[in-house]
């Protein structure tokens, strides 16, 4: 007798529909599975036989022959088993098929008969909403990542036998007690902002790349409290609109990062200096997502810029122009979504201490490797760097100058600015205005023009570079709340551009 | 006891200004690996002892600081003919008396001569690399006219306009002075031994490297602010438009001299730094008379026209200018205690389009000197008010 049953598939950040059709004829006792099943898929044989034993059905001593369909996408991860389980099930009669059509059934058994959670539930569950399912079948544990899709009846099932219930017709197990979820609730106070000293300029920096989602480089000498103040990012970024949480949880559920809830914070991914290419965007297997998809929506914080290798700070080069990675290899390709804020931080040479008057005893050719690892296509797409110093005695008794729900509100108004002008454009961020955008949104007045004339010649300003000068004068006019760009946010925003000066470009 | 090491009639520097001669000797390998960008070697030759080791001396610089404190003067090596002249000594050109000009020089052909030669006026004349028949033609005629009228002619060994206008100025009135990129005894090329010889007969050869130290390419861009300082008007025959070439003319500049060219034909590439100078206000010189006529305005003129015309500047400019002159010179530093991050960064802005500040390594600003714009003129918008 044949069954079908229909499950999904995580093929990079997608859920590919799966049937499993289930055959039982007569003939030695055998159980194969067919359809580009990988090893987990394979072992899920001795799972699915145990499970349905000890659960007290039978399990046919029969020729048992399963078929993956579509036969030629490759099927991985071990969440296939409950389809299967239930397959066999209904093939052997124990079960009647009739809803087995109209539900999905997603989840890893244990030879107990328990259904566990897969990875990319979520995933999972907008693919089965869109493929036209309206049922869906799955453990608790991830239950309510499923339930954020609307349309979709969820039933939680707590074993092979709740799954038979539910499929005959039956009532499905409750949700398990709370679970971390809430889109708007703040979790425990983390870092913030009023716990810097000094360091203005290197905040304001930060408020401005925050505010209209610009890159950003701090470079100081050790101690100065670069990395603090990329901590503190996270405070001052609005939260997460839902379809962005959605999004985020959709990529980190897929990448077994979350446990089933809904972040309002923005990703914050801080990747070792150690990191290879393909871990930074992906590749490195069928299905890995690198960790600058993971800070889509986010920031990808790079903490000792120059120790990064060359290969792997190229690599970031197309995410930061086009917001998502391309990744193609031998056996597959894929496209993920990888929009984030880039902030790095950098010692200003090798020994860290180069302006901190004599500590600093690099040569001149460790300056030049220095500035030569960090020159290059990566610097033309930072927007902003900032200079930290060493404190002054009185710059640490000081009190702070601005906490982080100021600042936070400050970013939030700004960003509110920035969506309302660029609603047509199709962005939302200024730094991601594209060359007609600019024209239209950016007027100077004629001394701004002057002054941007002026930059041009004295070899201070690139093509790209007064595109990238106009979008950080556009923010911080802004933050102000003005209208249009004065000739102060172009000077301001002139002198924290960073190509120059780490470059080693001199004016002549 | 005299500071001066020893007592003879060849030696008139004392013991410092020789150690720093003999510095830059030893290191002169290690500046050609560093300074393939002239504005850094101008910086590094700007470093007291010190610092200079301490930036270049990598593993020679125990040895080096070593044999530094141990100097006495007799270390240099010295070659019959050559004498050494510092600062300190009365007979020290005055044109040189000024900051980023080496403090000593080496001299061939007798002190009594080099200081009848670098009596105004002086013109200096610098070529290309990649000179042109023409140019040569051309920087050889100027010279012979410029020396027949009794202008000293200074220039270089190192390219074939410069050596054609020495050899020109030579034929005409002995009045050469070369300036050597290396050591006096071993510095020229072998094609032009012959030209330093008659130089050291006639006029004279000064460098700022002791005997025995190779000439090498940085040597080249150095040599050019001696050029720069003792000439009153420098006349730019050839140039191609990279700042390499440029780096004599825009020196000259910031000295506050006058800077003049040679035009060439508008689709030579030789020839093109000459005409983006004429471009910005360069006096266009069409012979040696057009030069004799450039110093005699200088002359009626002088001292005034040469100085730039001092800046006027908005107070919060001003402001700011001070404090980085103060030692507060990185933004983090000027903005303090006061959180007007905007106002303080804009002004940053403002002084470094205006020329008057450069960014240094470590996010630090640099005062710098302002140059005559091209182009446009600027106005910050302060200055725009009423």
């Amino acid at each position: 007798m044949l069954a079908r049953a229909h499950t999904f598939t995580i093929e990079g950040l997608h859920a590919r529909h799966v049937t499993v059709e289930v055959d039982v004829r007569r003939g030695l006792p055998a159980f194969t599975i067919v359809g580009l099943a990988d090893a987990a898929v394979r072992e899920a044989r001795e799972r699915v036989r145990s499970a349905i034993l000890n659960c007290g059905y039978e399990f046919p001593a029969q020729r048992i022959t399963a078929n993956l369909a579509p036969g030629d996408v490759p099927k991985a991860g071990a969440a296939l088993d409950l389809a299967l389980a239930c397959a066999v099930l209904a093939a052997s009669a124990q079960l009647t098929p009739e809803r087995l059509g109209s539900h999905v059934l997603f989840g890893e058994l244990s030879l107990d008969g328990q259904v566990r959670a897969g990875r990319g539930t979520l995933a999972v569950a907008q693919a089965a909403r869109r493929a036209g399912f309206d049922a869906l079948v799955l453990a608790g544990a991830r239950a309510r990542e499923a339930k954020l899709v609307d349309g979709l009846q969820v039933s939680v099932v707590e074993g092979l036998t709740s799954a038979v219930r539910v499929l005959a017709g039956g009532r499905a197990d409750s949700l398990p007690a709370q679970l971390p979820c809430a889109a708007s609730a703040h979790a425990a106070p983390g870092p913030d902002l009023s716990e810097v000293r000094g360091q203005h300029h290197a905040v304001r920096a930060l408020v401005i790349a925050a505010a209209g989602g610009h890159n950003c480089l701090l470079s100081g000498p050790p101690g100065t409290g670069k990395t603090m103040l990329a901590q503190r990012l996270g405070s001052i970024l609005p939260p997460l609109s839902r379809t962005e949480a959605i999004e985020v949880a959709r990529i980190h559920g897929i990448a077994g990062a979350t446990a089933g809830s809904l972040a309002a914070k923005r990703p914050l991914r801080a990747p070792h200096h150690s990191i290879t290419a393909a871990g930074l965007i992906g590749g490195a297997g069928r299905g890995w997502v690198g960790e600058a998809v993971l800070a889509h929506n986010g920031v990808l914080f790079l903490d000792e810029l120059s120790e990064f290798s060359r290969p792997t700070l190229e690599a970031l080069r197309q995410p930061l122009e086009e917001g998502r990675v391309s990744i193609v290899r031998a056996q597959h390709s894929a496209i993920y979504p990888a929009r984030f804020m880039l902030v790095a931080a950098t010692n200003p040479c090798p020994c860290g201490y180069a302006g901190a008057g004599e500590r600093c005893n690099c040569s001149e050719a460790d300056l030049a490797r220095h500035r030569r690892r960090l020159s290059g296509p990566l610097l033309d797409r930072i927007d902003l760097l900032a200079h930290l110093d060493h404190h002054e005695a009185h710059d640490l008794r000081a009190p702070a100058l601005t906490s982080s729900g100021k600042a936070r509100e400050q970013v939030a108004s700004a960003r509110r600015r920035q969506a309302r002008r660029l609603r047509c454009d199709g962005v939302a961020l200024n730094a991601q205005m594209d060359a007609r955008a600019i024209a239209r949104h950016i007027h100077l007045g004629e001394d701004s023009e002057v002054m941007l004339q002026r930059a041009r010649e004295r070899g201070l300003l690139s093509a790209r570079g007064q595109h990238r000068v106009l979008r950080v004068a556009r923010t911080i006019a802004d933050l102000d709340g003005s209208a249009n760009v004065r000739t102060e946010d172009l000077g301001a925003a002139l002198a924290l551009r960073g190509d120059a000066a780490l470059a080693g470009a001199r004016a002549a | 006891m005299s500071a001066f090491a020893l007592e003879d009639a060849d030696r008139a520097a004392c013991v410092p200004c020789l150690r720093r001669s003999w510095l830059l000797g030893e290191l002169s390998a290690l500046l050609d690996c560093n300074c393939r960008e002239d504005g850094r070697l101008y910086e590094l030759l700007a470093l007291p002892d010190g610092n200079l080791l301490k930036a270049l001396g990598g593993r020679r610089r125990a040895e080096l600081e070593t044999r530094h404190r141990g100097f006495v003067g007799t270390e240099l090596e010295r070659s019959p003919g050559v004498a050494e002249l510092c600062r300190h000594d009365a007979r020290f050109p005055c044109a040189l008396r000024r900051p980023g000009v080496p403090p000593m020089l080496h001299v061939a052909g007798g002190l009594e001569r080099l200081r009848d030669l670098v009596e105004p006026p002086v013109v200096a004349i610098l070529g290309s690399a990649r000179s042109t028949d023409y140019g040569i033609e051309m920087g050889a005629s100027l010279a012979r006219g410029l020396a027949a009228s009794g202008v000293t002619v200074a220039s270089g060994l190192g390219d074939a306009v410069a050596a054609a206008s020495l050899r020109g100025a030579l034929e005409a009135s002995g009045k050469g002075l070369a300036v050597i990129s290396g050591g006096l005894d071993v510095a020229a090329p072998v094609k032009r031994r012959g030209l330093l010889e008659r130089l050291r007969g006639v006029g004279c050869a000064v460098g700022e490297l002791p005997c025995g130290v190779r000439a090498r390419r940085w040597g080249v861009a150095a040599s050019l602010r001696l050029l720069a300082a003792i000439a009153d008007v420098t006349v730019v025959v050839e140039a191609t438009d990279s700042p390499r070439e440029l780096a004599g003319a825009r020196l000259a500049q910031s000295f506050g001299k006058a800077v003049a060219a040679v035009p060439g034909r508008l689709t030579s590439s030789a020839s093109r730094g000459s005409h983006s100078l004429l471009l910005e206000g360069a006096r266009l010189i069409r012979g040696a008379g057009d030069v004799l006529e450039l110093l005699c305005e200088l002359d009626r003129s002088a001292p005034g026209a040469v100085t730039p015309r001092p800046l006027e500047l908005a107070p919060r400019l001003r402001g700011v200018l001070e404090r980085v002159g103060d030692g507060a010179d990185t933004a983090g530093k000027l903005i303090g205690g006061t959180g007007g991050a905007d106002e303080v960064l804009s002004a940053l802005s403002e002084l470094e389009l205006m020329g008057l500040l450069r960014r240094g390594d470590g996010g630090r600003y640099v005062p710098a000197q302002p140059l005559p714009a091209p182009g446009v003129r600027y106005r910050s918008s302060s200055q725009m008010e009423p």
